[in-house]
């Protein structure tokens, strides 16, 4: 298990390397930098300065490691647009927000969607095991953006029981978290439902029902416990989930995060905060997964033979 | 074997109940029809891409027509999706923008199916310390979300159409369809008529050309509607942060951004291009659960 945790960590290391080089070389193909053709024209020799001041006079290999140097370091370099903030400036004021968001998002999942999905299991083919089902197919369809519009359209101007927008008081929190969450519960209804089914038919718990055990004791110790494990691998896309959501909910309740920002910051062409945030983003996807596959290792022990 | 016993069977074959000869298409068709939910989303998603084709064609409106006496109207017997803020007729808009979602979604995916053929393949086919690293690779990418690799992909291009959306969707998507190919080529490669034909002298491409890919040809067709629903959301998010494909063409996910401002007094322009994506979205989820159940019962769900 050791060898392959490390071999794991080891192969982490090119993978980020990669996609920043991506995502780097992705940036150099926008045409000219951010002090050339602007409306206010600027002299040519602070132009220069500028170039060098931010390394754009440097061939792009130089420029590439000082990036990765940077991003080892935790430095992220200066805004292109925002004069006197660095990129890290820009993260450190509104990250904590959207990790709040999906964090709350994502206790309306586990809150509301692994229930659904354990009483769905419980009574296959039941009315609420229909329900449960049919809701989780219609949150996967509906586009966020609706739901956000429905949900502000009701809840907050029709009933006025929540404001619309903004992000300072928990009532804020409530419409935003809850959208952004929608899909994540559907999928843990669904997913906790599929392998509790599985669970159940399993011998284990077949012996403990012949032996007596209470049923609600069988539930809860045998077959809950092994059938969220799965649950933990689905972190990952959901991760996935959230931050491509979190651009689109953040976008609508005017939530002051990283995914509202995302989207200025491209129309601003503020390129290193763009190219930064994308890092970031995908660096901690890529940490998400080596966490992931790491307790998948040691929770289900089957698969360390079978995983090389 | 003697010639009798040969004879034997065969007039006991002749004899006998016939055999039922049937393709694994035939099999997997019978499959399906027996799925009542999937035959109804096939039929919905049929009807819904048909009424694109042929709405344009038959409609009285111009979609482009601008009307400011007219803007803004509900759901009416001229207009039964209503007019937008520009008095634009709304049916007639929304089969066009049918088109363009619809056409973005099929043409992203089988982008997507094509990089993760050849990745999936080459990885799964090739094996060994390239399989290992390509894998290795894929690993650490697994949940990477596409929306700000295709936002970037948008602003280097600057100008939408319908193939820079292709390529900003599916740039950053083809992950999951990479190791499902490398998954199915790996299981193939172990059957017995694979070993035969490399014993034989086959050559490579042969081998890859006519016994592994036609095997996965039903699990990419899964695939297919697998990824529709992702690639046709993901269409709509762009569109809806004003990154959509350029006007006066529009999608649904574009149509939805008009309405947007406009929710409180006209729900209407927001809300039917949405129901029409969720609808759509909706129907791909089951006919994908249908197909999977019909091309591959192993794994059936419970």
């Amino acid at each position: 298990m050791a060898a392959y945790i490390i071999r794991r960590l080891v192969w982490t290391v090119p993978v980020v390397l990669l996609v920043i080089f991506m995502t780097f070389m992705l940036m150099k193909q926008i045409e000219g930098n951010p002090f050339r053709q602007t409306e206010r024209a600027v002299p040519a020799a602070v132009q220069m300065n500028l170039e060098r001041k931010f390394s754009l006079d440097k061939p792009w290999y130089v420029q590439y490691a000082n990036y990765v140097k940077g991003v080892a370091t935790g430095d992220l370099g200066p805004s292109l647009v925002l004069r006197d903030r660095t990129v890290n400036d820009v993260v450190k004021e509104q990250f904590p927000r959207s990790i709040e968001l999906g964090l709350l998002a994502f206790g309306w999942a586990v809150l509301l969607g692994v229930p659904a999905g354990v009483l769905a299991a419980l009574k296959p083919n039941s009315r609420f095991d229909y329900g449960a089902m049919f809701f989780s197919n219609v949150g996967f369809a509906l586009p966020n953006f609706l739901v956000a519009t429905l949900l502000i359209y009701f809840v907050s101007v029709k009933w006025g029981l929540l404001p619309t927008s903004g992000w300072t008081t928990w009532e804020h929190k409530i419409l935003p978290s809850f959208t952004l969450g929608l899909v994540p519960m559907a999928y843990f209804a669904r997913l906790v439902r599929g392998t509790m089914l599985e669970t159940l038919q399993q011998d284990y718990v077949r012996t403990a029902k012949a032996k007596g055990l209470r049923w609600r004791r069988i539930v809860t110790v045998h077959v809950l416990r092994n059938s969220l494990i799965p649950v933990v691998t689905a972190a990952a896309p959901l991760l996935g989930y959230i931050i491509t959501g979190s651009f689109i909910v953040e976008n609508i309740f005017a939530v002051p995060g990283i995914g509202r920002y995302y989207v200025t910051a491209v129309s601003a062409r503020d390129y290193s905060v763009v190219m930064g945030l994308t890092v970031l983003l995908s660096i901690i996807v890529i940490a998400a997964n080596l966490v992931v596959d790491i307790l998948y290792t040691i929770l289900d022990p089957r698969t360390r033979e079978a995983r090389t | 074997m003697s010639a009798t016993q040969i004879a034997g069977r065969m007039a006991g074959v002749d004899a006998g109940a016939p055999i039922r000869q049937s393709s694994l298409w035939q099999d997997a068709w019978r499959r399906y029809v027996r799925n009542r939910g999937a035959v109804a989303a096939g039929g919905i998603f049929l009807l819904i891409v048909a009424w694109c084709i042929v709405a344009p064609l038959v409609s009285t409106h111009d979609p482009n027509h601008v009307d400011f006496a007219n803007a803004y109207q509900g759901p009416s017997w001229s207009h039964p999706f209503g007019t937008d803020q520009f008095g634009r007729d709304l049916f007639t808009r929304a089969a066009l923008g049918g088109r363009i979602s619809i056409g973005i979604g099929f043409g992203a995916t089988l982008a997507i199916l094509g990089i993760g053929v050849v990745y999936g393949a080459l990885s799964g086919f090739v094996g060994g310390k390239l399989d290992n690293g390509l894998m290795r690779f894929l690993d650490a990418l697994y949940g990477l979300p596409y929306l700000p690799f295709a936002i970037l992909a948008l602003a280097i291009v600057g100008t939408v159409d319908f193939w820079t959306m292709v390529v900003a969707l599916s740039i950053a998507s083809w992950f999951i369809t990479a190791r499902v190919v490398r998954g199915q080529i790996i299981t193939l490669k172990e059957n017995d008529y694979v070993r035969a034909a490399k014993a034989v002298g086959v050559r490579w491409y042969a081998i890859l050309g006519r016994h592994l890919l036609p095997n996965t040809l039903g699990v990419l067709v899964i695939t297919i509607f697998l990824e529709l629903p992702g690639v046709i959301l993901g269409e709509a998010f762009l569109s809806f942060l004003g990154l959509g494909i350029n006007p006066p063409d529009a999608s649904w996910g574009s149509m939805a951004q008009d309405g947007r401002d406009a929710y409180r007094a006209h729900p209407h322009i927001i809300i039917i291009p949405s129901l029409a994506i969720a609808t759509l979205v909706l129907c791909a989820n089951f006919i994908a659960d249908g197909l999977r159940d019909a091309l591959d019962p192993r794994t059936k769900e419970t």
